[in-house]
């Protein structure tokens, strides 16, 4: 009796509260259909993509759409195997991580040295130009980028080609476009002419967020601009230098801050230069549009997300123990 | 008290302007190189040494860019595809980002993790381009605008910005009888200039230059951007360049490569010209983004 009271007395007390919950969110049911759209958006567009990713362990064929994905055998791991198998496999990886890590290298202390050197200038004029300047090409595209490295580089009509030559200093071209041997360079000084300067805004406001006092005491103390500039500025950026850094390697098969390395290899790599230009992402490009191997692409992009999330994690954990300073 | 300046300080200043001198040099060289060879002859700058002014000034390029109608519809295709793209995917996201901005919105944690995870993951190129494909948008010009409607970084931007309006405003006109969808377009947008503009900057500069949609997601020549067919003469000149097309170019006196240059131009100049009007929102808006990480 007392049991069944109780039981009852619970059933209501949550039936009130369902009713209030109906009701609140009837009360804001146009903000939650704003929301539930932008909701479906997403399930359409980032979450079936990601559930599309089983077909990398299945034997799914294009043409039937996207129930295949699920209604097709399972083959587990062959593709896998397929993968590791294939000829172009290690000088995919070999190629991957050359770009990556170069671009990591050569690239993150570019915008760091640039932000000194601009925060050095005095001139209020000055600095606003060189800093625009800077970071004009952020916001061309990839495409012209690659455009303006064939009017200086081409052999044909390349600037830089015909003014050596009419100087005498090289008497044949170079061949810079396709010449496997340039193509890492290539790729790496053409990605930090475009986005270095961009990435000095964030270190700038970090030299703007120092204390003034910091420097008027170095300089009491009898320390010039350099040694200002080692013991004041430097130390005065540090977080941000870590979160760029970690950000910097979480993405670095991406190509980490300096931008795509998907699109530049795709524009700039051609049949002569690919045993240096094909990377992991260009190939599950081509294999899975071209050839039409959907399955096998779809395991070698998620082979790559998988040591993306693995990289992310680590750099962010590494950083976390080194300098307290984290991300998540 | 004005310093006194050491011996290191004018060495410091020295090389510093020097080296800053040389860089905004190469950053600047490029475009200007490029500008100059669209308004030279094509035959004359093959003949190399133009360095720093047109030598045989000419509109030829311009012209035949514009009477081409591969690339006049290369260009049509792309502001249509600009205009069209950034205002959907402003309205949109800012849209979205407005109900969840409100603080006494019922599951909001569920809605965040759901967009962490989106932002996060993802499937790859491949399955991205099978459900494009499933549901219908290859080979149309809705696969340029569609799938960018909903930008997640700018929707984190516009979530904490909308947070910042007072509830007053909203909360009047609601008790006027306004819906949520007049205070968003009548209130809430207008308020929001400084996001709107710096959107329209990165949606809008990020549909100009797209070219992988493009060349990917749709064929034939009718729907192609003006990124792609640039990436198309490009590999044109590098693999040959004896076709009936290059003859046609040879008795206008032009190149492939000064009919590139035009295209270039006209594909940058639209960015150069909002570029320093918008300057100092984007500069605050990528703050913003990097503190959210």
């Amino acid at each position: 009796m007392k049991g069944s009271q109780v039981v009852s007395s619970v059933d209501s007390v949550t039936g009130i509260r369902e009713d209030r919950l109906l009701r609140r969110f009837r009360k804001q049911a146009s903000l939650q259909a704003f929301v539930l759209l932008g909701m479906a958006f997403l399930l359409v567009f980032s979450f079936a993509p990601l559930f599309g990713v089983i077909m990398a362990f299945k034997d799914y064929k294009i043409s039937t759409g996207i129930a295949g994905i699920f209604t097709s055998e399972w083959v587990g791991l062959r593709y896998f195997h397929e993968m590791i198998n294939d000829y172009m496999f290690p000088t995919l990886v070999r190629n991957t991580l050359a770009i990556s890590l170069l671009k990591l290298v050569f690239s993150f202390p570019v915008p760091i040295l640039l932000a000194i050197m601009i925060n050095e200038v005095r001139n209020s004029v000055v600095k606003r130009f060189v800093q625009t300047v800077s970071y004009l090409p952020h916001f061309i595209s990839w495409v012209v980028v690659v455009g303006m490295s064939y009017a200086f580089f081409s052999t044909e009509y390349g600037l830089i080609n015909d003014a050596l030559t009419s100087l005498g200093i090289i008497s044949q071209p170079l061949d810079i476009l396709t010449n496997p041997d340039s193509f890492w360079g290539l790729v790496v000084g053409s990605a930090i002419w475009k986005e270095a300067g961009w990435w000095t805004i964030i270190f700038l406001a970090a030299i703007a967020g120092i204390d003034p006092t910091l420097y008027e005491a170095a300089e009491m103390d009898g320390a010039g601009r350099l040694k200002r500039i080692w013991h004041v500025t430097l130390p005065g950026m540090k977080s941000s230098i870590v979160v760029v850094l970690i950000l910097s390697i979480g993405s670095m098969l991406g190509g980490g801050l300096v931008g795509s390395n998907f699109e530049q290899a795709m524009l700039l790599g051609n049949s002569i230069n690919s045993d240096k230009s094909q990377i992991i992402q260009t190939y599950a490009f081509n294999v899975g549009l071209a050839e039409g191997r959907f399955a096998f692409a779809t395991m070698i992009d998620l082979v790559q997300s998988i040591i993306s999330v693995f990289l992310i994690l680590t750099s962010n954990y590494i950083a976390r123990r080194v300098s307290g300073t984290g991300l998540y | 008290m004005r310093r006194r300046r050491t011996r290191e300080d004018r060495i410091v200043d020295g090389v510093n302007y020097t080296l800053l001198a040389i860089i905004s040099i190469v950053m600047l060289y490029p475009f200007y190189y490029v500008f100059i060879a669209s308004f030279n002859l094509g035959s004359d700058t093959a003949r190399g040494g133009l360095y720093l002014f047109p030598r045989a000034f000419t509109l030829n390029n311009y012209e035949f860019f514009f009477n081409d109608p591969n690339w006049t519809r290369a260009f049509l295709i792309t502001v249509l595809r600009t205009i069209i793209g950034t205002t959907l995917s402003i309205l949109f996201t800012c849209l979205v980002s407005y109900g969840l901005s409100k603080p006494y919105l019922l599951f909001k944690r569920v809605y965040f993790l759901i967009i962490v995870i989106a932002m996060n993951v993802s499937g790859g190129l491949i399955a991205y381009y099978v459900v494009l494909r499933s549901i219908g948008l290859l080979n149309s010009f809705a696969v340029y605008v569609i799938p960018t409607m909903l930008n997640l970084f700018f929707l984190l931007i516009a979530v904490s910005f909308f947070r910042e309006i007072p509830e007053e405003l909203a909360e009047s006109a609601r008790m006027d009888g306004a819906s949520e969808m007049t205070i968003f377009a009548r209130i809430i947008m207008p308020v929001s200039l400084p996001l709107v503009a710096t959107m329209c900057l990165f949606i809008g500069s990020g549909q100009w230059n797209s070219w992988l949609d493009s060349a990917y997601f749709v064929q034939g020549q009718s729907l192609r951007t003006l990124s792609y067919r640039m990436i198309e003469v490009m590999n044109q000149t590098l693999v040959s360049s004896d076709t009936a097309a290059a003859q046609f170019m040879t008795n206008l006196q032009l190149t492939q490569f000064s009919v590139q240059a035009t295209a270039m131009i006209i594909s940058v100049l639209p960015i150069m010209c909002v570029y320093p009007f918008i300057q100092k929102y984007f500069v605050q808006g990528m703050m913003l983004g990097s503190v959210k990480g």
